[in-house]
Formats: C-alpha cells, sequence, structure tokens
C-alpha cells in the first residue's frame, strides 16, 4: 500500500515547477506564434518618453509657430507704415466688434442678416463684416441695438475685388443668388477657374485683402468685358457669429 | 385681459408678421426661400373687411415690411396694395365659403403678383446691360415663393379667417378704419 502512494505522489503532474514550466513553455510558444508583438509593444510603451523624435518635433513646431507670429506682426506694422505712407486704406486692425447673427435672409430677394450689435456698440454705416471663411458684406443701417448687412449676393451689392494670379482688379456684382458675377473690364482677362478672389488692395470701401472667394464658373467674353461666377468662402447661411471690423475712412 | 387679447387678434398678428418676415425659419423654406408671409394675414382680413380695407392694410404692411429689409431696389406696397383690392373683392363677388385649395390657388397667385412686381422693379432699377444676370434667379425665386405660398395658404388662412369670423364683430371693423 505504501508503495502505491510513493509512487502516485511522485507523478509529474502533481509537482508546481512542473506547471510553472509548462506555462512558461506555453507563453514562449505564443510569443513565438505571434512575432514577440507583445514585446515589441511593450517596448514601444516603455521608450516613449525617450525618443528622440518627439520632443525634438515640438520644439522645432514651437519655433515656427513663434517665428511666424514674429513674421505676421512685422509684417503687419510694415503694410501699416507702407499704406499710411501711399495713403491707402487701413487694412485690419485689432479693433473689431463680434456680433451674433439674430435674423437671416439669404434667399428670395432679400439678401441681409441683422446682427444684435447696434450704433450703442459703436457699429457704424459702411463697415465691413467678416465670418469664418471671409467677407460677408457691409453694415448698410443700423438702429440702437442692431445692425443690417447688405451681403455680397444682394442684387444691391457692388464691390471693387482683386484677382491675385492675373493681377488684375474687378468689379463683384451680387445676382440675387448664391454666387455672385466678377466682371472684368478686359476682353484678354486670362482668368481662370480656381483663382482666388479677395478684397482690392486699392479699395476705399474695404480693408485690404479679406478674402472673398474663388471662381467657380468663366462665361464667355462680352462687349469688352469677361464674366465669372464666385463661390463665396464665407456661408451666411450658416454663420452664426461674425466680426465687425471698425474702419477709419479717409477723409 | 383675455376679452381685449381676443378682440384685438388680428391687430396682434399684424404686428407678428413683420417678426416672422425677418425670422426667416429656414427649415420652413425651399431652395432657401420663404412663403410670402403678408398674403396669409392678408387674404382672411380683406374678405372680411372689403377692399378698402384691404388697401390700407396693404399700404402698412408694405411701409413696415419695406422699412425692415433694406433693399432700395423694390418696394413691396404696390404688390400688396394690388392683392389687398383683389383679396377685398373675392368677398364681394362671391358669398360662398372659400374651400381650403382655393386659398392655396389665391395666395399662390397673389404671391406670384408679388413676386412678379419685385423682379420688374428690380429689372427696371437695374436697366443695363447686367440684367440677365438676374434674370435666372428671379424667376426661381418667383416660383419658389409661389409654391410655397400655395403650399402653406390653406392651412394658415383658413384658420386665421375662422379666428377672425369669431372674435371679430362688425362693429370693430369699422373702428380699425
Amino acid at each position: 500500500m505504501s508503495d502505491i502512494r510513493r509512487i502516485s505522489t511522485n507523478r509529474w503532474w502533481h509537482k508546481k515547477n512542473s506547471w510553472i514550466f509548462f506555462g512558461i513553455f506555453l507563453f514562449l510558444v505564443f510569443v513565438r506564434i505571434s512575432k514577440g508583438s507583445i514585446y515589441k509593444d511593450f517596448y514601444y510603451f516603455i521608450s516613449k518618453p525617450f525618443w528622440p523624435g518627439q520632443f525634438q518635433k515640438e520644439v522645432i513646431l514651437n519655433s515656427i509657430e513663434q517665428e511666424s507670429l514674429i513674421k505676421v506682426d512685422l509684417l503687419k506694422k510694415d503694410n501699416i507704415r507702407l499704406r499710411e505712407i501711399l495713403s491707402l486704406q487701413e487694412s485690419y486692425n485689432n479693433d473689431n466688434i463680434s456680433a451674433a447673427v439674430i435674423s437671416r435672409k439669404t434667399g428670395s430677394w432679400w439678401r441681409q442678416i441683422i446682427l444684435n450689435k447696434g450704433s450703442r456698440d459703436g457699429v457704424k454705416i459702411g463697415s465691413t463684416v467678416v465670418g469664418p471663411g471671409g467677407l460677408l458684406g457691409r453694415v448698410k443701417n443700423t438702429s440702437l441695438f442692431t445692425s443690417s448687412v447688405r451681403l455680397l449676393t444682394s442684387p444691391e451689392s457692388k464691390l471693387g475685388v482683386w484677382v491675385d494670379r492675373i493681377q488684375v482688379n474687378g468689379l463683384l456684382v451680387g445676382s440675387g443668388d448664391d454666387y455672385p458675377n466678377l466682371v472684368i473690364y478686359s476682353k484678354d482677362a486670362d482668368i481662370k477657374v480656381g483663382d482666388f478672389v479677395s478684397s482690392s488692395p486699392a479699395s476705399t470701401l474695404l480693408p485690404p485683402n479679406i478674402p472673398i472667394g474663388i471662381v467657380k464658373s468663366v462665361e464667355e467674353p462680352l462687349q469688352a468685358k469677361k464674366m465669372a461666377k464666385v463661390v463665396l468662402l464665407a456661408k451666411p447661411h450658416v454663420i452664426d457669429w461674425v466680426q465687425i471690423l471698425k474702419v477709419k475712412f479717409n477723409e | 385681459m383675455n376679452k381685449f387679447l381676443k378682440k384685438r387678434l388680428s391687430i396682434i398678428i399684424f404686428i407678428l408678421i413683420p417678426i416672422i418676415f425677418l425670422w426667416h425659419p429656414n427649415w420652413l423654406g425651399f431652395l432657401g426661400i420663404q412663403p410670402y408671409w403678408p398674403l396669409f394675414w392678408l387674404l382672411p382680413w380683406s374678405m372680411i373687411n372689403g377692399s378698402i380695407n384691404g388697401i390700407i392694410f396693404g399700404l402698412f404692411l408694405g411701409l413696415i415690411l419695406d422699412a425692415v429689409t433694406l433693399d432700395s431696389n423694390f418696394s413691396q406696397i404696390p404688390g400688396l396694395i394690388l392683392c389687398g383690392v383683389w383679396f377685398g373683392r373675392i368677398k364681394i363677388h362671391s358669398d360662398l365659403l372659400v374651400g381650403h385649395f382655393r386659398y392655396g390657388l389665391i395666395c399662390a397667385f397673389g404671391s406670384f403678383l408679388c413676386g412678379t412686381l419685385h423682379f420688374l422693379q428690380i429689372l427696371f432699377n437695374n436697366f443695363s446691360n447686367n440684367n440677365f444676370l438676374v434674370f435666372i434667379p428671379g424667376v426661381q425665386n418667383i416660383l419658389a415663393e409661389v409654391f410655397l405660398t400655395g403650399l402653406f395658404a390653406p392651412l394658415i388662412c383658413s384658420q386665421l379667417l375662422r379666428l377672425f369670423k369669431s372674435f371679430m364683430g362688425e362693429k370693430q371693423d369699422n373702428k380699425f378704419l
């Protein structure tokens, strides 16, 4: 009896160490089959803080950002100085008014938005209104608490604009739909689909270089002028907040 | 207070028209265009009170709506006055209860009349070579407005007519003049 008992306690599966070795073996098999993915992933996480590229990239990006900001600031100052010398309209200044759109008529015969800032807040008739994307229109009318903005799409809107690629001035005329017409008084103007349209640097009504839109289609020349449809970058039918630029008009 | 409000319900709704006009709820629109709201009030008012009242309140509506919109290209007064006269004459020529769908037809035609007058005024004021630029959007505006006005009129006009008739006696009619 005692012999039998001794044999049974000596079986390998009754030993703890055997199971530990078996477990390690299984794990190594798994590691082999998975081609070391666990190790690689583990290494990825523990080595992450010591990567040279990551930290370096952040430092470089910060430097680039700072450099760009300083450059923009210097260019702004330069621009203001040169514009003063040339007696042109002042460009952007930081004295803007944020306003919410409280009424919106972007379809039908009337193309206007009403803002929740009026003459009480210093809004003046003729001020430029910009939204995310670029120019929306100009303030046509103010009350004590509100101001009405005539959109670029209104048939009454006519603005001087600048086509940067071909360095030509044109006239942006609202046509009552969502795409105002760009009229260029030159039959040979090489205007193409995709050309960028901004406010004219020589404009006396608007601050210069405000993005307006992109040429969508070009029509055949007619009576010494060329016409194109423009897609506006700022979409008045979805914009809820706008900026009113306080513009100092030249006397 | 309640009685006071009921008696002047038509005038209260009249005051609300420019607000709805400015509100311009996009979800009610079609191609970004709204129904021509003033006609929904003018039709029942003129049918109850006649052409003279129609002219006067058409003029009032036109003045208010011209004031809240920026366009100096055109005025809404001529269209609303004409509609006021016409809607008033519907009452004179027909004692029959006008069916719901006829409201739609009448308002759609009124909207067509107003839209065409707006369009003609724009064309006349901008008489130049660029006229054809506004032609297609103009026609599109008129058609969308006619469609929407005709669609909503049976719902709104019949309810307003019922309300005005029940809350406004013949004596009140002259009071507003």
